[in-house]
């Protein structure tokens, strides 16, 4: 009895003192970790990432330059949005041949920070499949790898979801480039300009006409969840607001109001559109069923409430109103009520649009006789100006809530133009179209 | 009567068991008040902080002032070149060549070089003094050698011993160096001072250092500096920075003394979203990217050799 409380004794002891030490280590490993001086960085580069970005490796194709085209769109794209900075390929030391397969030090030794290798090929039943991969140089690993297959008329699209999932991964964020912008396409002299409904893909290409240019058209808005697009059109005298499908090209008017309806926007749902609907000398904002077409009234001010845009969780609605004497942005809920105030800076404030990410407001401002685009948080807080100049308006956010596109009309004999500037104003740029374009509005994310 | 009898026993012992409880409860007092006293005992204030010179500027204004700027204006000539033309000696060892060398040992060392004859110098002027030291020496020296005659003649013996000895073993006549007063000059180290290193590989220039508290192992503030701009360089933060709150990546890198990677950074965080990962994993390439970190001084290896790094996003939100 007593060897065995003594042997327990011993265990007790053994264990203690077994734990006793564990913790003097933990307590030794942590301090050291703790001893370790912290130094914190607060500030970073600004600069483009560069990466390197060699021709996709070829196979079978139709057009042997196709596999050199995709990577070129591939890097109009990144370097396009101001993120990227791709490397002049003259200064490339290793050549690709095998898209597994990198010396990750011929990289380095040109300060590339990221690689893109890939293979095009036509695939046994005809359709172009691509595959990539995206190193992270420095790290001297692999980062993300995909495949795509489509039909060999839509090898554009190829590029743009390669160039959405190398944003993806290197930024964390959604990408934007496989995406469409509807816009009005603006021909012809100053006095008798014709103006037409367009598409096109967001860097400009594959312009695709939705109208003839017979009325005039306005205020195009993408559908968030469909092909659709509603938009203004005095087709019948009275402009009224219209809904296109743009795959079969089906057109609608949106309600029976008697008087002039404009600045229609979809609701972050797809099934409701919110607008304007002119009374006397007001304008009041209405919000539409598609589907039941009831109608309910939001505002009911004794002035002129316009441009009315959905937060993109539906909760609340901005608009901009003259009730206080002139133009300034409000905010209220989806089922109108009090509307507070939240531009207050001179100027007058229009056209708001709110982020697809929720954080910002994009906005045009007008004063001292120059036109801005800046964006603020819902609150009114953090006003920022984007671009300054005559004559911007009209802006509209990238899918990914970084990019805002406009237009700048610098008035005289020319026309307006299509720019984006990113939510930091640092990087600002033209958008190819093939004549004069106004009023863009981006498309989601295609499906 | 049993019944008190057995209440008085019981009383004895309670009243026994009582003192000795009481002792007991003294020992312990005593014992837990004097360790009360020496531990909780007032010690002398002293600074935990090794001493630190004060700048009157601060860090960042210093280094920004002599980090220099490239649309700063031109300075005016500097008055340095009026005063002549600067000879910097690159070469320690020609620079010990070049200055004439009259090291103490060497005036020993080096062999007398053949006067030339100089028919001059060579008759020696007449000494007065000297030839009168003479006379009186060879008036002394009969009377010397008529008392040693004298002394000797009773152990001859013991003399001739003592001078086969002597003969057998001539002394070498060793030249003693002779101290000269007017040579003091010759005797101070007169080469160029040379000299980088006190003690050791390097200088340690730890300020603080001589105290009782000092520490020579911290990373000074302009290190810090310069590090944390020489990272700022190389950090590509992602742009999309949430809305929800703040983000900070800790990292822990390990550095050799050469200065670069030890092994690759650690990132003490899991990331919870592309944002995140993609974040962590641009510090990551900030750090390797920017090696070697030569803005750490070798003496101070010790305080460098682990560094923790905080990355703060904030101002990169958009």
């Amino acid at each position: 009895m007593r060897s065995l409380e003594l042997t327990l004794s011993r265990r007790r002891v053994l264990a203690g003192a077994a734990g006793l030490s564990f913790a003097a280590a933990a307590a030794g490993l942590w301090s050291r970790v703790r001893a370790a001086p912290r130094i914190t960085i607060t500030e970073g580069n600004m600069q483009p990432m560069p990466i390197a970005l060699p021709d996709f490796v070829g196979g079978g194709l139709p057009d042997p330059a196709m596999a050199r085209s995709v990577t070129q769109i591939i890097t109009a794209n990144l370097q396009r949005s101001g993120l990227f900075a791709p490397i002049d390929q003259a200064a490339y030391i290793e050549k690709i041949t095998n898209i597994d397969q990198v010396r990750f030090p011929d990289w380095r030794q040109i300060n590339a920070q990221a690689l893109v290798t890939g293979t095009l090929s036509r695939q046994p039943d005809g359709r172009l499949g691509a595959r990539f991969r995206l190193w992270d140089v420095f790290a001297a690993q692999y980062l993300d790898g995909k495949e795509y297959s489509t039909p060999p008329d839509n090898w554009r699209r190829i590029a743009h979801l390669i160039s959405d999932a190398i944003y993806e991964r290197l930024t964390g964020e959604k990408g934007y480039f496989d995406s469409r912008v509807v816009f009005i396409d603006e021909s012809g002299s100053k006095e008798r300009r014709v103006k037409r409904l367009a598409i096109m893909d967001q860097d400009g290409a594959n312009v695709r006409y939705l109208t003839r240019g017979d009325d005039l058209v306005l205020t195009p808005r993408f559908s968030p969840s469909s092909q659709e697009i509603t938009y203004m059109s005095y087709s019948q005298g009275q402009p009224r607001v219209y809904l296109l499908n743009i795959e079969n090209g089906q057109r609608e008017v949106v309600g029976n109001f008697p008087n002039m309806t404009f600045s229609p926007r979809f609701a972050p749902d797809g099934q409701r559109v919110i607008m304007s609907l002119q009374q006397g000398g007001n304008a009041n904002i209405f919000l539409m069923d598609l589907r039941s077409k009831a109608t309910t009234r939001l505002t009911d001010t004794a002035a002129i409430d316009t441009a009315p845009s959905f937060s993109p969780d539906g909760s609340r609605i901005c608009f901009e109103s003259d009730r206080g004497g002139r133009q300034q942005i409000y905010v209220m809920g989806a089922n109108g009520g009090p509307a507070q105030r939240i531009s207050f800076s001179d100027g007058a404030y229009s056209t708001p649009v709110w982020s697809p990410r929720g954080d910002y407001i994009a906005f045009t401002k007008q004063a001292q006789g120059r036109f801005a685009i800046g964006i603020m948080k819902p609150d009114g807080s953090g006003e920022r100006i984007l671009t300054d100049g005559y004559h911007n308006e009209g802006p509209t956010f990238s899918p990914n809530g970084r990019v805002v596109m406009f237009f700048r009309d610098p008035g005289g004999s020319a026309g307006p133009s299509l720019f984006t500037v990113d939510v930091t104003g640092r990087n600002e740029q033209r958008v190819p179209s093939p004549s004069y374009a106004s009023d863009p509005a981006w498309s989601p994310l295609l499906r | 009567m049993s019944t008190g009898r057995t209440i008085s026993i019981g009383g004895a012992s309670t009243s026994r068991r009582d003192a000795w409880t009481f002792g007991v409860s003294i020992a312990v007092h005593v014992v837990v008040l004097g360790w009360g006293a020496l531990t909780f005992a007032a010690r002398p204030l002293t600074s935990e902080s090794a001493p630190l010179p004060i700048d009157i500027i601060t860090v960042s204004e210093f280094t920004q002032l002599t980090a220099g700027s490239k649309t700063a204006p031109k300075a005016a000539p500097p008055i340095a070149n009026a005063l002549g033309e600067r000879k910097p000696v690159d070469d320690a060892a020609a620079a010990v060549a070049k200055t004439d060398v009259h090291a103490a040992t060497d005036v020993q060392a080096t062999e007398p070089t053949p006067p030339k004859p100089d028919k001059k110098k060579s008759e020696p002027q007449p000494d007065l003094i000297a030839e009168a030291i003479k006379k009186d020496l060879a008036k002394a020296e009969p009377k010397k050698a008529e008392q040693k005659s004298e002394q000797k003649k009773p152990d001859t013996k013991a003399e001739k011993k003592v001078e086969a000895k002597a003969e057998a073993k001539p002394a070498p006549k060793k030249e003693q160096p002779k101290f000269d007063p007017r040579q003091v000059e010759a005797l101070l180290d007169k080469r160029t001072p040379q000299r980088v290193a006190a003690t050791g590989n390097v200088v340690n220039s730890a300020v603080g250092l001589g105290v009782p508290n000092a520490s020579g192992k911290e990373l000074s503030a302009s290190e810090r500096d310069a590090f944390a701009r020489h990272l700022h360089k190389c950090w590509i933060a992602p742009p999309g920075r949430p809305n929800d709150g703040k983000i900070l990546v800790p990292v822990t890198i390990r550095l050799k003394m050469d200065r670069t990677l030890a092994a690759p950074p650690q990132v003490e965080m899991r990331a919870t979203d592309a944002y995140t990962r993609a974040l962590m994993e641009s510090t990551v390439r900030a750090i390797i990217a920017c090696q070697p970190y030569t803005m750490f001084s070798l003496p101070n290896y010790e305080s460098w050799k682990e560094l923790g790094i905080d990355f703060d996003p904030d101002m990169f939100g958009g």
